[in-house]
């Protein structure tokens, strides 16, 4: 029982980082379905930097490096050409899957067998943990909190005070790009090794728990801590019987995608998107 | 606000051909080696047209169903999991009942399977607001695991060391038309031209493809002028579904001729793409089709130089970014 307790926190923290980035850029009043290239080309770069180097830090550094660059193409080509949010997204995320296979394929070093170095995990916990309460207190309690909020809600309203819509998002987006690395190299270094498409659509379920959480940090977190308890009964309940019945694996493989429908489908609380969301 | 400058948009574009060319040095490659090899490969030689129709068959299809999604301003990303449900379902069919009679039962079973999957998708959207970007991606990953487990274990060809199904009799494949050397056409190519063709017209020229267009422009104006947005959007995600189930059944039966695990190679993404170059116009999703066909076959025939299938995914990213700056602008800043 502690075990799972451990599993579930240990699988929820990449989707907490993950949906905070998501957070700073959907509350700014960007659509982010590019969350999963971000982490995508963050893990693949830690991953070969990290490998080249030796040096965690270095790697993690390039890593996320790159997802801020991912971000700020995704900035320049939502708001400087004003492109649909989905569109660029998708395109992306095709991109990042195309590119780290790519990358992958040619550039890793067959003679390196070790573990991808990486800071211990522990400190993507205390990370995690720390974001979501700065969040929500920057969020909330600061000018700068609340001249992102007033973006994200009515972009007109905000530039008409004098705020500068494209400005504040361009800050958010630097901070999706953060979370988004720090996401990715938590799952390379947790795998110990880069494979082809690994995030395995764990940006999309950030996404989902950000918008079951109302966009919100806390009910944010809480729904991704979710997420990771669905995943954790998954690993750990695969091929047991319950109450009698013997659910094959695929059932329990679809379990966090099946939560997540059910999720968006309103059963468990409600969609409160803000209210500018995908405007210019 | 002021209006992006157009020299910022051609400046877009070279910088995105500038990024294939610095990650082709990246991997050692020669860049216009690489190009030419890809354009030999897909346009230059009977075997590379082979390759090409059969890459531009599914997208045609899947091309049609994402579009039609568009147009009532849903995006389908779950074209690819309605594809891979088809497939399998029209595999499965095809194997049960032999013959022409079969083909026709395959092709249903696909559409079923397909509209089935989509289905769930289109209900959240209408009745629930949930985003069905989310809730389709969500669909594709239970249709991967669904549909392996399934080969791996009642549909398996216990003969065969991998997870994949009976090929099926040469009577339930859809028919080759002209085979001249290395070059094949199937018959598949025109089923694909002719849903593509049909689904142009009928947006065009019915009731229903009025009011799906008219949902997609504005709901709130479809809505007062007496359509209903809950049911057309339904109909609309439903219809792609079918539309991309199909897509999955007629490459079983005219191509791979059996299923596998992991069958897609990421169609239904592909078919995004084929529908946002096509734009408004219907009939646009053929040179679409091809084009994004042809990268694909191009992409396979240099991976023998050494360039991963990846850079495919690259250049259709890039495709998409690029024509969307030009064409997907949002007009004005006020809502």
């Amino acid at each position: 029982m502690l075990s799972l307790f451990v599993l579930s926190l240990t699988l929820s923290v990449p989707l907490i980082l993950a949906a905070l980035g998501g957070l700073t850029s959907e509350r700014s009043g960007v659509i982010n379905i590019g969350l999963e290239g971000k982490m995508l080309v963050a893990a693949c770069i830690t991953g070969l930097v990290g490998m080249a180097s030796g040096n965690a830090f270095v790697g993690f550094l390039c890593g996320s490096g790159a997802a801020v660059a991912m971000s700020l193409l995704h900035y320049l080509v939502t708001q400087a050409f004003r492109v649909d949010h989905i569109i660029s997204g998708m395109g992306l995320n095709a991109l990042a899957v195309g590119l780290t296979s790519v990358l992958h394929k040619r550039l890793t070093n067959p003679d390196f067998t070790d573990r991808i170095p990486g800071f211990p995990v522990q400190v993507y916990w205390v990370i995690a943990g720390a974001a979501v309460v700065g969040i929500a207190w920057y969020l909330n309690r600061t000018k700068g909190g609340l001249r992102l909020s007033a973006v994200g809600n009515d972009p007109d309203k905000a530039r008409q005070m004098g705020v500068q819509p494209t400005l504040v998002r361009f800050y958010a987006l630097v901070a999706t790009g953060l979370f988004c690395g720090l996401a990715g190299s938590l799952i390379v270094t947790n795998a110990g090794s880069f494979t082809e498409n690994m995030t395995a659509g764990k940006g999309y379920i950030a996404l989902a728990a950000l918008i079951l959480g109302g966009w919100r940090p806390l009910p944010a977190l809480l729904a991704c801590i979710l997420f990771g308890f669905f995943e954790a009964l998954q690993i750990q309940l695969q091929g047991q019987a319950i109450l009698g019945v013997d659910l094959p694996s695929w059932v329990w493989q679809s379990l966090p995608y099946f939560v997540t429908i059910v999720a968006l489908a309103g059963f468990l609380g409600k969609n409160q998107a803000p209210a500018g969301l995908g405007r210019p | 606000m002021k209006k992006t400058p157009i020299w910022g948009m051609w400046l877009f574009t070279v910088g995105a051909f500038a990024f294939v060319v610095a990650i082709l040095v990246l991997v050692k490659a020669v860049p216009l080696e690489t190009f030419s090899g890809m354009v030999t490969g897909a346009l230059g030689t009977p075997g590379g047209w082979r390759g090409t129709l059969r890459e531009m068959t599914p997208l045609l299809i899947l091309g049609a169903a994402v579009f039609l999604a568009l147009k009532a301003g849903l995006f389908n990303i779950g074209a690819d999991g309605q594809y891979t449900v088809g497939a399998l379902a029209g595999v499965a069919t095809a194997l049960a009942v032999p013959g022409p009679l079969g083909m026709v039962l395959a092709l249903g079973a696909g559409c079923l399977a397909g509209a089935l999957w989509a289905l769930p998708a289109g209900l959240i959207k209408a009745y629930k607001g949930g985003h069905e970007v989310i809730t389709t991606i969500m669909m594709n990953n239970i249709a991967r695991f669904l549909t392996v487990a399934l080969v791996a274990g009642p549909l398996r060809n216990p003969a065969q060391e991998s997870a994949t199904t009976k090929i099926l009799a040469k009577e339930s494949q859809l028919p080759i038309l002209i085979q001249d050397g290395p070059f094949r056409l199937n018959i598949a190519l025109f089923l694909g031209l002719g849903i593509v063709i049909g689904v142009g017209i009928w947006l065009r020229t019915t009731v229903s493809g009025y009011e799906l267009m008219a949902t997609g422009a504005n709901k709130r104006a479809a809505e007062a002028s007496g359509v209903s947005v809950a049911q057309t959007l339904v109909k609309a995600m439903t219809a792609s579904g079918l539309l991309a189930g199909l897509a999955g059944a007629v490459h079983v039966l005219a191509y791979e001729n059996r299923f596998y695990a992991d069958f897609s190679p990421g169609f239904g993404f592909d078919a995004l793409g084929v529908a946002l170059l096509a734009a408004s116009n219907p009939f646009l999703l053929i040179p679409a089709a091809l084009l994004f066909g042809a990268i694909s076959q191009g992409t396979s025939a240099i991976s023998i130089l050494g360039v991963p299938k990846g850079l495919s995914g690259v250049l259709l990213g890039l495709t998409i970014l690029v024509f969307a700056v030009f064409r997907y602008r949002k007009e004005t800043p006020h809502a």
